[in-house]
C-alpha cells in the first residue's frame, strides 16, 4: 500500500505545492518562531522578498540583521556587496560594524529618479555580485516585480523590497510578502504570502 | 689570469653595442635644463647625513664632489641649490631616454639607475657609420640639456663601462678589449662598494688589475656573480638583456557611412569598433582601465566621453554595456561624422579560461567590479557610494563616504561606542517636537571638537514612539536648547 502511494506519489504528472520547499535554498532570519513559519526555515535566497512598512525605522533592518551578517560571511574569499538602493536614511556605518557587517561591503545607491531604482536593483539583483539587495521602491507595477524576481533568481542574490503597506492587496510575484508592525514590546510580523508554505503570523519579534 | 686564455672572436664583432651614461641623471630628471645656471645637487633620498649624489658642472666648478655631505658643500657654495633624489622621476626620465633610443635601432634596454643601452650593428651603415651615429646622438641629447657620455662596443657591458668612465671610444673588435681594461678605472664597473672597498685595500685601481687576480681565488672572495659580469664584458659569456617595449594604446577612428543625429544610429559603429578592441586586448592578453570615445561633428570640437572601470577589463559585452548607457545618457550637440576610441595604457591581465560547462554567475569574481561600473556608468559617480566607519565621538563625524569596497580607516583598537547606534543615519539633525505618546530612555553625554570648531555639547536619548519607531533625539547643552532628531533605529 505504502509502496503504490510511493509509486503514484512519483508520477510526473502529480504536482504537490509541498514539494516546492524540497531544495529551496534559504538562510536562517535568526529568529526561531519565525523560521519555524517560514518554508524551508529562513528567508529565500535567489528569490524576491516584499517586506510592507508602514513607516522607516520599525525595526525592519533589524529584522534582517542576523540574516545580512549571515550573507555578508558566506563567501569570504569573494566577498560581494550588501546593496543599499535608495533608502531612506543613510545606513550609519560605526552601527553597521557594532552589528557585525564589514563596512567597506557595503554598496549605497541614491538615483535622482523613481524609474532608476528599479533598473539598478535589476542589475543589483541579477549580477551575482550582491549578497542581498534592499531596496525601497514607492511604485513598481506588476511587470516590473516580476523583472525584479527573475533577476534574483538569475544571480541567485536574496532582494529585499521596502514597500508601504497600501500595496498590501495588489498581486505580487514576490517568493515571500511580509508586513510588518511595530509594538513597544516587539514586532508583528504578518506572512501574508509564502511558496510553498501557509500564511501565518508570527507575533512580538523581539528585534530590540 | 682572469683573461680567457681562448681568442675572443676576431675582427667583426656580430653586435655592436651603444651604451649612453647620464651621470647626472638624478639632478637632470628634477630640474629643467635651464636651471644649470646655478649652482645644484641632488643628494640621497632619506639620507640622515644628507650625501650628495650628483651636482652640475657649475658647482663641479666651484668643488663639489659626489659623496660630500650637503653641510660641507653649503661652506663652499652658500647659494647651492639642493634637491633630494626622486627614483619615481628618474626611472620617468630614463624611460623617455629610452624611446629616444628606438630611433637608432629596434633593441634598446633600460640600465637602470642612468644608462640606456642599444645594439647599433644594423644601423651603422644607415647613420653613415659609430662616429656619426654617435655625433647625431650627442647632438640629441645635448639639445634636451642632458649630459651623457656614450661608448660603443662588442659587448653591452664593456660599452657600460667604456660610457661610465668618460671614455668616449668606439671599439669594433673583442680582442681590443682587455688592453683598453687599463683604462677603466675600478668605479666604472659599479660594483657594491664592500667589494670596490676590499680591491682598494688590495691596491687594485683599474679593471686591468683585477684581471690579473687568478679566477678561483677572486670567485671565492667575491662571488661568482662579479665573475660573471667581467666574462661578460670581455665577450667571453653572454648576458641577456631585456628589451625595452613601448607600451602600446588603442586608437581607433571610424567614419560613419551617413552623419548620425541620434546615439542609436552610433551603434553599429561602435559595436565594430569594440569588436575591434576586443581582438587587440584578447592578442596581447591585457586589458584597459578606461577608455575615451570621442564623438567627431563636422564643425565644432568633438562630444568626449570617458569611461573609467573600477578594474581593468577586456570584456567587450561589459564594455558594451557600459558604452552604451553611458552614450544613452549623452545628448548630440551635432550630428555625428565618425567615432574614434581611444584606450590609455594597456594592463597585463591574467586570462580567464573559458568554463566547459556554464558556471554559475555568481562564481565570477569580477561580478562586484562590473555592478559598480554599470551602476556608475548611468546613474554617476556620486550616486553610487560606500560608507566607513572614522574614529571620532561625534555621531556625524564618525563616518564616512567612501570609495565601495575601499579599506576602513578605522583602527581596531577604537572601541565601539558604549551605548547603541542606529542603523539609520540623518542626514541634518531635524528639529523633533511631535511628543505625542513618546517614551524616552537615557540620557548619553556626548561632548567633543572644541578644538576644530564643531563643537558637540549635547545629550542623547532614545525615544520609542506610539507607531512603534526607536529614534535617537538628542537636545543641546546647556539645557534649555531645542530638541533633534539625528537618527532611527531602523
Amino acid at each position: 500500500m505504502t509502496d503504490a502511494l510511493a509509486a503514484l506519489l512519483r508520477h510526473p504528472r502529480l504536482w504537490r505545492g509541498g514539494g516546492l520547499t524540497q531544495g529551496l535554498a534559504t538562510v536562517p532570519t535568526g529568529f526561531r518562531r519565525l523560521d519555524e513559519r517560514l518554508p524551508g526555515g529562513g528567508w529565500p535566497l535567489a528569490a524576491l522578498t516584499e517586506l510592507l512598512v508602514p513607516t522607516a525605522g520599525i525595526g525592519e533592518i533589524r529584522l534582517l540583521l542576523p540574516a545580512l551578517c549571515a550573507l555578508a560571511a558566506d563567501r569570504p574569499e569573494a566577498p560581494r556587496w550588501i546593496a543599499w538602493l535608495a533608502p531612506p536614511h543613510l545606513p550609519y556605518a560605526p552601527a553597521l560594524t557594532a552589528a557585525g557587517l564589514d563596512s567597506s561591503r557595503m554598496l549605497v545607491v541614491r538615483p535622482q529618479a523613481g524609474l532608476d531604482v528599479l533598473w539598478a536593483m535589476e542589475q543589483a539583483l541579477g549580477s551575482g555580485a550582491c549578497a542581498a539587495v534592499l531596496g525601497w521602491v514607492e511604485a513598481a507595477d506588476g511587470t516590473a516585480l516580476r523583472r525584479l524576481t527573475l533577476a534574483a533568481e538569475e544571480g541567485g542574490s536574496p532582494g529585499f523590497l521596502f514597500r508601504p503597506p497600501r500595496h498590501r492587496d495588489e498581486a505580487s510575484p514576490a517568493a515571500l510578502r511580509l508586513l510588518l508592525t511595530a509594538h513597544a514590546d516587539g514586532l508583528d510580523v504578518e506572512i501574508l504570502k509564502c511558496r510553498g508554505g501557509m500564511p501565518a503570523r508570527v507575533d512580538r519579534l523581539p528585534v530590540h | 689570469m682572469l683573461v680567457p686564455r681562448r681568442a675572443a672572436s676576431a675582427a667583426g664583432a656580430r653586435e655592436l653595442w651603444l651604451a649612453a651614461h647620464f651621470p647626472r641623471l638624478p639632478l637632470e630628471a628634477l630640474l629643467p635644463a635651464a636651471a644649470s645656471t646655478r649652482a645644484a645637487v641632488a643628494i640621497e633620498a632619506g639620507d640622515p647625513r644628507r650625501t650628495i649624489a650628483c651636482c652640475n658642472e657649475r658647482a663641479a666648478r666651484q668643488g663639489i664632489l659626489p659623496g660630500m655631505s650637503l653641510a660641507g658643500a653649503l661652506a663652499l657654495v652658500p647659494g647651492l641649490r639642493a634637491e633630494e633624489r626622486q627614483p619615481a622621476a628618474e626611472a620617468a626620465l630614463l624611460d623617455r631616454l629610452a624611446r629616444w633610443a628606438l630611433q637608432f635601432t629596434p633593441v634598446v634596454s633600460l640600465e637602470p639607475p642612468a644608462a640606456v643601452l642599444a645594439e647599433v650593428r644594423g644601423s651603422l651603415d644607415l647613420f653613415g657609420g659609430a662616429m656619426s651615429l654617435c655625433r647625431r646622438a650627442l647632438a640629441g641629447l645635448s639639445g634636451s640639456g642632458l649630459g651623457a657620455s656614450l661608448a660603443i662596443a662588442p659587448t653591452p657591458r664593456a660599452a657600460l663601462w667604456l660610457a661610465r668612465a668618460g671614455l668616449g671610444m668606439t671599439v669594433t673588435r673583442s680582442d681590443a678589449l682587455p688592453g683598453l681594461a687599463a683604462r677603466l678605472p675600478l668605479a666604472c664597473l659599479q660594483w657594491p662598494p664592500e667589494a670596490v672597498a676590499t680591491l682598494s685595500a688590495l691596491g687594485i685601481r683599474s679593471v686591468a688589475d683585477v684581471l690579473r687576480l687568478p679566477r678561483a681565488e677572486f670567485a671565492a672572495r667575491f662571488g661568482p656573480a662579479l665573475l660573471d659580469e667581467l666574462d661578460a664584458g670581455l665577450g667571453r659569456r653572454r648576458e641577456p638583456h631585456r628589451r625595452h617595449v613601448i607600451p602600446e594604446r588603442f586608437d581607433e577612428r571610424l567614419p560613419l557611412p551617413c552623419e548620425a543625429t541620434a546615439a542609436a544610429g552610433l551603434v553599429p559603429a561602435f559595436e565594430r569598433l569594440l569588436a575591434n578592441l576586443e581582438a587587440f586586448l584578447r592578442a596581447r592578453a591585457c586589458g584597459v582601465p578606461g577608455m575615451r570615445l570621442d564623438l567627431l561633428h563636422r564643425a565644432r570640437a568633438p562630444t568626449r566621453l570617458r569611461l573609467g572601470l573600477a578594474r581593468p577589463s577586456s570584456d567587450a559585452v561589459e564594455l558594451r554595456r557600459l558604452l552604451r548607457e553611458r552614450l544613452a545618457r549623452c545628448p548630440l550637440p551635432a550630428p555625428v561624422t565618425a567615432l574614434r576610441l581611444r584606450t590609455g595604457m594597456l594592463l597585463p591581465q591574467a586570462p580567464r579560461d573559458a568554463a566547459l560547462l556554464e558556471r554559475g554567475r555568481s562564481a565570477d569574481p569580477e561580478a562586484t567590479a562590473r555592478l559598480l561600473d554599470r551602476l556608475r556608468a548611468r546613474l554617476g559617480r556620486q550616486a553610487v557610494f560606500g560608507v566607513c566607519p572614522v574614529p571620532e565621538h561625534r555621531p556625524e563625524r564618525a563616518w564616512q563616504v567612501a570609495e565601495p569596497g575601499g579599506k576602513a580607516p578605522l583602527s581596531a583598537s577604537w572601541p565601539a561606542a558604549a551605548a547603541a547606534r542606529p542603523l539609520w543615519m540623518l542626514a541634518e539633525p531635524q528639529p523633533f517636537d511631535d511628543w505625542a505618546g513618546v517614551q524616552v530612555s537615557g540620557p548619553e553625554r556626548i561632548e567633543s571638537g572644541w578644538w576644530d570648531g564643531h563643537d558637540v555639547r549635547r545629550d542623547y536619548y532614545v525615544a520609542w514612539t506610539r507607531a512603534g519607531v526607536r529614534l535617537w533625539i538628542f537636545r543641546e547643552r546647556p539645557p534649555g536648547g531645542g530638541w533633534f532628531l539625528h537618527g532611527v533605529f531602523g
